[in-house]
């Protein structure tokens, strides 16, 4: 197990709305997560979630110039957010590559602690692990 | 190899053989919402000429979202559509679990192995 992690800093990774981006987001949440524990159950987790939250968004927003935006956080919990201009109504078939299967679905069966909300005219998906 | 996408450090490689009357895929590297088009146009294109029994295997895939299950979820529907089918290959853990959790591990008939694959009648 990590010990020596430097909490309540959040790392900040903005991207172009460009699937190609995804990856590098997913390798940034999976080192921040291999920062607090060396779970690899957990790591693969907050990996997966912060990369499909950031994949949906992708495909969501109305404004392409907008980037999307992705701030994590350790403190007393691993804390992810993925923010993105415009809206993603939790029905809402975001993108027409998700065939059949519901767009929201996964993530919140994965994350216990999981929300999506509108601010004004951004979704903000939430999500937050406690350490193993 | 049928194809390898490699840009930005992405992987995703497709190889596609025919056995027992089944058009096998193996899959590697990251399916995500980069690299999942590329094969969803392969099971199109394998479609479009006449196959519509497939077994897709999954043992070398590192990673994968909903955007790759929905590909493989309309790779169902196509075959289907011709009375065909669509075998998967995993063993891995954390993707089986990605498939419980979406409630597709009951719509697709997964197996461990190519051997348990082909064998099923």
């Amino acid at each position: 197990m990590a010990t020596d992690v430097v909490r309540a800093s959040w790392i900040t990774v903005a991207i172009a709305r460009d699937p190609a981006l995804v990856r590098t987001v997913r390798l940034v949440a999976a080192a921040v997560a291999r920062r607090s524990s060396d779970d690899e159950e957990f790591v693969e987790e907050v990996r997966l979630a912060a990369g499909e939250a950031c994949a949906l968004l992708i495909g969501a927003g109305h404004t392409e110039d907008e980037p999307v935006t992705v701030r994590l956080n350790v403190d007393s919990r691993l804390r992810v957010e993925v923010r993105s201009e415009g809206p993603a109504a939790p029905q809402d078939g975001i993108s027409g590559d998700v065939d059949g299967v519901e767009p929201w679905l996964l993530l919140r069966g994965l994350v216990d602690d999981f929300s999506l909300t509108q601010d004004g005219p951004r979704t903000i998906v939430s999500m937050s692990w406690p350490f193993p | 190899m049928d194809a390898t996408l490699r840009e930005h450090g992405v992987d995703l490689s497709l190889e596609t053989r025919h056995e027992g009357g089944f058009t096998i895929i193996e899959v590697g590297g990251e399916v995500d919402v980069y690299t999942a088009p590329k094969l969803r146009d392969k099971i199109t294109e394998l479609v479009g000429n006449g196959q519509y029994n497939f077994v897709i295997d999954m043992e070398k895939v590192d990673f994968l979202d909903s955007t790759g299950l929905g590909v493989l979820v309309g790779g169902l529907k196509k075959v289907r559509a011709h009375d065909g089918s669509m075998r998967l290959i995993c063993n891995q853990e954390r993707l089986l679990k990605i498939f419980r959790i979406t409630g597709l591990a009951k719509v697709f008939v997964i197996h461990g192995s190519q051997a348990d694959a082909l064998a099923e009648r």
